[in-house]
């Protein structure tokens, strides 16, 4: 839940990247530290194994400067993508504004990224909110991948039900990176 | 709380009731600094030193931490934890939870002790307790700032600084 506080004229929103292991949500995150302006970014926060495996979350504030007055800032998070971390996940997802599915298109990640799909409708519905009118965008990630799954049948098996806008995408090079930054930020500000 | 809520105004005079039971705290315990953070991990509120750096990464950590502890204690069957201390060589945290929505938080060193930190918190917690129930209830000035021209200044702020 986004808080407006009136006294110190800021209003901060919560933006957490969800989705499979290994599906590129630190690599959006790292992206976007490396390319917003100096004046909006903080230091990113990087809770991780000895392997560079995110073990709790990732964590980058990017402060949008004064807007009619108000200072506007987005909290972006990464959930901990391996199964085992699914009580993580919960935690993060905690006053949660806005979720970017990011979805890895090789073939065989599809069933990860409808089992974790179908966890982040749940972890929503516990918090009491509708899924279905909830801010979500989805990217499909590793569109370079030789083999990677046509849009269509990533459509099908992600986005039938749901409806949501898609970005596709190639984090590691940034590309769709901003797309999807852009249209969860003003999805979020326009349901406050 | 509406878990439909999407967003929450603090107005000024709550702020400063807030402040207020924070100082008082400070000031009761010897502590270093207070915080009342929501448990998304925004920070509401502060007081004490005033050179404290990165304010915003201790308020998303240490909510963090806290919906973690939720999180284990849900498998204790536990409802939750009500209360977090963290033990430093030169500072201590104390974080209690506040209507499952808020979390005070209390650093202190050893100048202070942790028990008159736990009973003052209660106290604190009570008075802050009313406030943000009043905070909820009252949270209705939105629309005098979330105007359809803040959201298009928004917009487009947006497409000026998220780009390659």
């Amino acid at each position: 839940m986004a808080i407006i506080n009136v006294a110190q004229r800021e209003i901060r929103c919560k933006i957490v990247y969800y989705g499979p292991g290994l599906c590129g949500k630190t690599t959006n995150l790292k992206y976007i530290h490396k390319m917003v302006p100096e004046t909006a970014k903080n230091k990113m926060i990087s809770i991780d194994t000895e392997t560079e495996r995110t073990l709790f979350f990732d964590f980058l504030p990017l402060d949008l400067g004064t807007v009619h007055g108000f200072q506007t800032r987005f909290h972006l998070y990464t959930v901990p993508g391996q199964v085992l971390y699914e009580r993580t996940r919960v935690a993060v997802l905690t006053g949660v504004d806005g979720v970017v599915f990011v979805a890895d298109s090789q073939p065989n990640k599809m069933r990860d990224n409808i089992e974790s799909l179908r966890e982040l409708a749940q972890n929503i519905k516990n918090e009491g909110k509708k899924f279905k009118d909830f801010p979500l965008v989805l990217q499909y990630n590793k569109r370079d991948m030789p083999n990677a799954v046509p849009l269509e049948q990533m459509n099908y098996y992600l986005n039938s039900q749901l409806n949501a806008r898609s970005f596709e995408a190639v984090a590691s090079r940034g590309v769709g990176v901003f797309d999807t930054l852009k249209f969860i930020s003003k999805l979020v500000i326009s349901k406050l | 709380m509406d878990p439909q809520l999407t967003s929450l105004v603090v107005s000024t005079s709550e702020t400063a009731r807030i402040e207020e039971t924070l100082d008082h705290l400070i000031a009761e315990t010897g502590a270093n600094y207070s915080m009342l953070l929501d448990k998304s991990g925004q920070v509401i509120a502060w007081s004490g030193d005033t050179d404290r750096q990165d304010i915003t990464s201790l308020g998303a950590l240490l909510a963090g931490t806290f919906a973690s502890s939720r999180e284990v204690a849900r498998l204790l069957k536990e409802k939750e934890f009500k209360v977090l201390f963290q033990q430093g060589i030169r500072e201590n945290i104390f974080t209690e939870l506040i209507a499952e929505q808020w979390m005070l938080v209390v650093m202190f060193d050893k100048r202070t002790h942790i028990g008159l930190v736990k009973v003052l918190s209660k106290r604190a917690t009570d008075d802050l307790t009313g406030i943000l129930d009043r905070v909820k209830s009252e949270s209705r000035a939105k629309d005098q700032i979330i105007s359809t021209s803040f959201r298009t200044s928004v917009e487009d702020t947006i497409d000026l600084l998220f780009k390659d």
